[in-house]
């Protein structure tokens, strides 16, 4: 039995209180913010990052949320995700919206949620709609997202990459690559953005590529403290040059074919090869870098005494061919050329002359676009290993042929790219039926 | 729209009632007198005949003073346990509201939606749980504390408890629910960007029949299914002899708005190719139809533009330009183009080719002069009310025969089945949905057998059967008995959708449902507090 008073006891109780305490504010006592203040947990937080407010911005109500739903955030988050998947089901888009946000309360840092509803909102529930406007508005609506999921999650240079991806391909490549392209910098709420774009999105004006390029080097910077898991290192890290490299190409797709354009492909050059192709990259056989000199191959060889120079070569060709570096420093290069501008600028006219259908000179434009870009192709054969480069020449050819069916015309034996029309017979067809929805060829 | 308002069927709904009802109180019948003739035996019939005398007895005398007396009682207890706190809570909901919901801002339209849904959403889940707390807890706890002595001591029929206890909290509930309503009206115009505020009205929709033909023209079941995991629209190809044909019933002059027929639709469109991107949308047109007088009447070409309100205003009188035999005469819709029966007959046409318009039931309305958002907000914060007095009569109720605690897991499960999985069962037991019963369900697992293998024969696959069987029927059980609280869900829908809630699609449903539990309810918890001894704790 007890022999203790209630005095006793209580003192007793009053005892063990403390020494249990001593313990529990050793461990955990906050932080203070200051560098080595607060509990042992406090400290472990700070030198693995695991702190809220190392991980990012703290959102109050994020915080919020979580504390009072104490241990069933795991519950809700199972709730809000089936709800999230009936509204996008039943199309009711605002639900949807205010759902996702909800989900980003509870999960504020957990990187797949950022990732997913962020591309599904630009891809998917922007596909959903009918008018490029409203589909534009939710590919902005996805960047905003995400944008705001960097802000939150300082150490995911993923997120920055899928930012810089959406800013560049989604915008950049869709299927209304064009009307994106132009909002992009009108926006179509104009009334609201008066007649500029959303500052939200593109606060500078610029081209989409350009920000994108801005944003993958955002996501190369934030890559050398935090490992990425999205793709091969050096194919991330090239991510920004292929933006640069966009950005020229896409002036050239939309018939822009002046010294911007040149400016654009010659900064290109030099970004990738003096910043990306002096970049060292670790491969099973020691650092290799893709621009290299003799030199660099004995340097770089040098470091171990088990790795040769044939390894050196070996696995520097290996990534060369991994990243298609060779192509696009050819690629760059070459568009520097007057002969190349002209070649893409008469092929270019060639396809405006044939959509408002002028035959005849469309003809004529053509036929001097294939003869210079066989001239291309001939001084660089490398251009030949690339989907774009084969593609435009075959586009050239098959408008080519069929303005001479239309016109009831026996098309000649030989003919500037026949090499490549005969070697490449294997893509014609789906080019074929790209052209016809593009032209509205019968 | 994601709701399709059905008129409600009262006279089916009636019979319905009075099955189950009856079926239940004639079980219940019998089984008493089984019990009664057992225990007691012929003493035990008219016992039972004076234990149901006994119940007409007390609601023929039941008194209104006294229920309103113990009404008050129920009220200033209540207040005592600081139920007005749950203010605090509100009010601590509002001030941060915008925190949670500032997702949709780049869209005013859209941004609306998320506000009403939020103020009928946080006044819902206050006031429901808060008076099912109360409910199940008020009675229990003076049987306990055997403070129900000083009533039950006095002149006061068992019957007049429960419904004392019942109006109180019914009235108590009332006066939250007032206040917290009028606050979140305040609250949403408020909130609501003034190029926005023109989405806070009550569109009073007529809805129409749908049929539609193919693309010969002739009569088809449905359109075209495109593929879309939500079947909820069926399409027509554009460019054919494809229709979607609404039929309105009860078309006049009344439904004009300033001498113009207003159609509203809110097609989707699916492309099988890019077609023309710049358009801002399919083209689709209608096309006024009088079979009486051999009249079509096209309108002008119009542009879908999805997930928006595609208004269109027709002038009571046009003119007959059909390019296939029109006369070019002046024509009044609502006399020439209204047939004899008072039909209104609209056919939509997709006029692009290769491209389809998919259109569901509500997806076309006439459009007849808009109430007030009040209205509609109205009647939304009374579909919040209803479910509070079910809960309320069933957490008295079941407060009646369990201790508090019991009651209220009881009555929160009815609420949350009721809330959650109604339409679950429904699906289940309507055939609608393909499962195996919870025991081949489980054997299956176990035995990795996949769906598609059939049992194999044998004393398993029977007892499976028939457990399977009673499961099922304990299943049909509980449908009938909880409650349907879906139908007050949906009409927060016709709100957050601009619409004023239904009368025959929304609130009769509703009204009835909740009077359905009244007898039910007042029965139950009258034999409950009859047989309990009050005495024990």
């Amino acid at each position: 039995m007890n022999k203790l008073t209630s005095k006793h006891r209580k003192l007793a109780y009053v005892m063990a209180i403390i020494v249990l305490l001593i313990p529990v504010i050793w461990l955990g006592m906050p932080s203070t913010g200051e560098e080595g203040s607060g509990g042992e947990l406090a400290q472990l937080r700070v030198q693995h990052e695991l702190g809220e407010s190392t991980l990012g911005d703290v959102d109050p109500s994020s915080a919020s949320m979580n504390f009072v739903l104490l241990g069933l955030r795991g519950i809700a988050t199972n709730l809000l995700w089936m709800d999230a998947n009936d509204y996008q089901k039943k199309k009711e888009w605002a639900k949807l919206r205010s759902t996702v946000d909800s989900i980003i309360l509870l999960q504020p840092h957990y990187m797949k949620v950022w990732d997913f509803q962020g591309w599904n909102l630009a891809y998917n529930v922007s596909a959903e709609w009918d008018a490029v406007e409203d589909r534009y508005f939710w590919v902005k609506e996805g960047i905003k997202f995400l944008n705001e999921g960097v802000t939150r999650n300082e150490r995911y240079p993923e997120l920055d990459w899928k930012v810089g991806n959406l800013h560049g391909q989604k915008v950049g490549r869709s299927d209304e690559w064009r009307q994106f392209r132009n909002f992009y910098k009108v926006d179509p709420d104009a009334e609201r953005y008066e007649g500029g774009p959303d500052p939200e999105i593109n606060p500078e004006r610029l081209d989409n590529y350009q920000v994108a390029k801005e944003k993958f080097l955002i996501a190369n910077e934030k890559e050398l403290k935090h490992k990425q898991h999205l793709q091969m290192r050096m194919l991330f890290r090239a991510s920004p040059w292929h933006a640069q490299f966009d950005y020229a190409n896409a002036m050239q797709r939309e018939g822009k074919f002046g010294k911007q354009r040149t400016d654009a492909w010659a900064q290109g050059f030099k970004d990738w090869t003096t910043i990306f192709g002096r970049e060292e990259f670790i491969t099973p056989k020691g650092p290799i870098v893709l621009e290299w000199t003799e030199d660099d191959i004995k340097n770089l060889a040098g470091r171990d005494e088990n790795i040769t120079e044939a390894d050196v070569r070996h696995w520097t060709n290996r990534y060369q061919d991994t990243s298609n570096y060779r192509f696009w420093r050819t690629r760059a290069l070459s568009e520097s050329e007057t002969e190349t501008i002209d070649a893409h600028k008469a092929i270019y006219d060639g396809e405006q002359l044939f959509r408002s259908g002028k035959f005849d000179e469309a003809k004529v434009q053509l036929e001097k676009g294939m003869a210079l870009y066989a001239l291309v192709l001939n001084k660089y054969p490398s251009l030949l290993s690339e989907d774009l480069a084969i593609e435009e020449g075959l586009q050239a050819v098959i408008l080519w042929r069929y303005i001479h069916d239309l016109k009831g015309l026996q098309v000649p034996a030989s003919f500037p790219l026949k090499p490549l029309w005969n070697k490449e017979q294997g893509r014609v067809p789906e080019l074929e039926n790209d052209l016809r929805r593009r032209y509205g060829i019968q | 729209m994601s709701f399709d308002p059905i008129p409600y069927d009262l006279l089916d709904a009636f019979k319905h009632f009075l099955s189950v009802f009856g079926s239940t109180m004639l079980i219940a019948i019998i089984v008493c007198f089984i019990v009664g003739v057992l225990t007691r035996g012929l003493k035990g019939v008219a016992d039972v005949f004076s234990g149901i005398l006994d119940f007409f007895v007390q609601m023929i005398h039941v008194s209104c003073r006294r229920v309103w007396s113990l009404s008050v009682l129920t009220i200033r207890e209540a207040l005592r346990q600081k139920i007005l706190f749950v203010f605090i809570i509100f009010a601590v909901l509002f001030m941060f509201a915008g925190w949670f919901l500032a997702g949709a801002a780049d869209r005013p339209d859209l941004q609306v939606q998320s506000y009403i849904d939020f103020v009928l959403k946080a006044i819902s889940w206050l006031v429901i749980p808060i008076m099912l707390l109360l409910a199940c807890w008020s009675l229990p706890e003076d049987i306990r504390l055997r403070t129900i002595h000083t009533v039950v001591t006095k002149p006061v029929y068992r019957i007049e408890i429960v419904m004392g206890r019942m109006l109180g909290f019914t009235l108590l509930g009332t006066a939250i629910l007032v206040v917290m309503g009028g606050v979140g009206y305040i609250w949403i115009n408020r909130q609501v960007p003034e190029s926005a505020q023109y989405k806070l009205v009550s569109k009073v929709p007529v809805y129409g029949a749908i049929s539609f033909t193919d693309r010969e023209g002739a009569s088809t079941a449905a359109g075209i299914n495109v593929g879309d995991i939500w079947m909820y629209r069926s399409y027509i190809e554009g460019a054919t002899k494809a229709r979607a044909v609404y039929k309105f019933k009860g078309i006049d002059e009344s439904d004009a708005i300033n001498d113009k027929l207003v159609l509203q639709s809110s097609f989707e469109a699916f492309r099988t190719h890019k077609g023309n991107m710049g358009a801002g949308g399919i083209l689709y047109q209608f096309i006024f139809v009088n079979d009486d007088k051999n009249l079509r009447v096209p309108s002008r070409p119009l542009i879908n533009k999805e997930y928006s309100d595609n208004v269109l205003e027709i002038n009571r009188k046009l003119k007959d330009d059909n390019a296939e035999g029109g006369t070019g005469a002046e024509l009044d819709i609502f006399t020439d183009l209204v047939d004899k029966e008072g039909n209104l007959t609209v056919e939509v046409q997709c006029l692009e080719a290769g491209q389809l318009l998919g259109m569901a039931r509500p997806d076309l309305f006439i459009r007849t002069p808009d109430h007030a958002f009040l209205s509609g907000y109205s009647k939304a914060v009374f579909g919040i009310w209803l479910p509070m007095v079910i809960v309320i009569m069933l957490g008295v109720t079941i407060s009646c025969f369990v201790k508090g605690p019991v009651a209220i897991l009881t009555t929160l499960t009815i609420v949350m089945v009721g809330f959650m999985s109604k339409e679950y069962m429904n699906e289940l037991l309507s055939g609608q949905m393909q499962a195996a019963g919870a025991i081949e369900a489980w054997y299956r697992l176990i035995t990795h057998m996949n769906s598609q293998t059939a049992l194999p024969d044998g004393p398993v696959k029977v007892i499976i059967g028939i457990v399977d069987g009673g499961i099922i029927n304990f299943l049909w059980l509980c449908q009938q008995i909880i409650p349907n609280f879906g139908i007050y869900s949906n009409m927060r829908e016709y709100v957050i959708k601009g619409f004023d809630v239904s009368w025959d699609a929304a609130l009769l449903p509703g009204i009835i449902t909740a009077a359905a539990y009244i007898l039910p309810c007042l029965i139950v918890s009258f034999y409950s507090l009859k047989l309990r001894e009050l005495e024990a704790k």
